[in-house]
């Protein structure tokens, strides 16, 4: 009994925040488990309080920096690549309607024809052209800033 | 607030998150003593506790950005640490430090571990303390470095300032147990 209530106070003995009374003190001189156990706090106390401090190699922080600047570079790379597709979906898109707005003009159905010119000249299809117009412009300009963002994106990552 | 080496610690993580890089490679030198020892005290293999505290550096240097102050810049640095070793030691990483139980370790060494033979009570501690909760290790190994404050310590293993001394003897306590038991 003596010995397990002692157990629990070595590491506080041996580090010195802790005494033991008289009558402990001879038990442990007097029980071997105890005296071993005491004797053993007092190894690792030492132990520890002495023990060697590992330093980081010279080169520690260069590499950590350099880890940082690669990370970095990824991620800029990934949204590189992120925006660059998103620029390209945009210029899809609008191609995409572009030709749709041609195709439902008729114009995709023109045929080289000896009468191409009248018809394209006609007052008939110049009122059709006008009243897409708004619509051509739109789509002119979006497809127009698509690309000059594009290129700004091109120039600052240089 | 200072931070070690003396930048004051507001001004040094205003510069990190502005991306200054000279900022956070001061930081690094600051940290990089007390992280790499922590860590290398933990982690045998010197390549890999090189590589595990460069990954802590860069956790943080991630994590600026979300880092809000409301701990001390050291404490959060610490927390990091303590998740990495629990990264690299999950087995270790759960375990509470306030189930002391019967007083027998709850955990066991692993089982290339045992056979441990006649070396020396350096080698002998060493090997025991890589077998403790990854929390205990972290209160030895940081109790008893040069630089590291009690309170840092308490706050980076969320342990109750007046309970640290108590943790650190059960602790200690579980390592005398495992060299008793596991490396005789």
């Amino acid at each position: 009994m003596r010995c397990a209530e002692l157990e629990s106070r070595f590491e506080a003995v041996a580090d010195g925040s802790a005494e033991l009374s008289p009558d402990e003190r001879a038990h442990v001189a007097s029980c071997a488990a105890c005296s071993a156990r005491l004797q053993r706090a007092r190894d690792i106390e030492q132990w520890l309080a002495t023990r060697e401090v590992p330093e980081p190699p010279p080169s520690f922080t260069a590499a950590v920096m350099m880890r940082v600047g690669r990370e970095k570079w990824r991620t800029e790379r990934a949204f590189d690549i992120g925006f660059n597709l998103a620029i390209a979906a945009g210029v899809l898109v609008i191609l995409g309607s572009a030709i749709g707005v041609a195709w439902s003009l008729g114009l995709l159905d023109i045929t080289i024809d000896a009468d191409l010119l009248g018809q394209i000249l006609s007052p008939q299809l110049e009122a059709r052209v006008t009243a897409q117009l708004q619509t051509i412009v739109i789509a002119t300009a979006l497809l127009a800033s698509a690309l000059a963002l594009w290129w700004w994106a091109e120039t600052a990552a240089e | 607030m200072k931070a070690r080496g003396g930048t004051d610690e507001h001004v040094l993580l205003a510069r990190c998150r502005q991306g200054d890089e000279a900022a956070f490679r001061e930081l690094v030198d600051q940290y990089k003593g007390l992280v790499f020892a922590l860590i290398t005290r933990s982690i045998a293999n010197r390549a890999r506790a090189e590589e595990v505290a460069q990954d802590v550096f860069l956790k943080v240097h991630k994590g600026l950005p979300y880092f809000r102050g409301e701990s001390r810049l050291s404490t959060w640095i610490y927390r990091i640490v303590v998740n990495a070793l629990s990264q690299e030691r999950p087995d270790l990483a759960g375990i509470s430090l306030d189930d002391e139980g019967d007083g027998r370790p709850k955990w066991e060494p692993a089982s290339d571990d045992r056979a441990f033979g006649d070396l020396v009570l350096r080698d002998r501690l060493q090997k025991a303390i890589e077998q403790l909760p990854v929390r205990y290790q972290v209160l030895i190994n940081g109790h008893y470095m040069k630089g590291m404050r009690y309170e840092e310590l308490a706050e980076a293993l969320d342990l109750p300032m007046g309970t640290v001394k108590t943790h650190l003897h059960r602790a200690k306590r579980a390592l005398r147990r495992l060299l008793e038991t596991e490396y005789r």
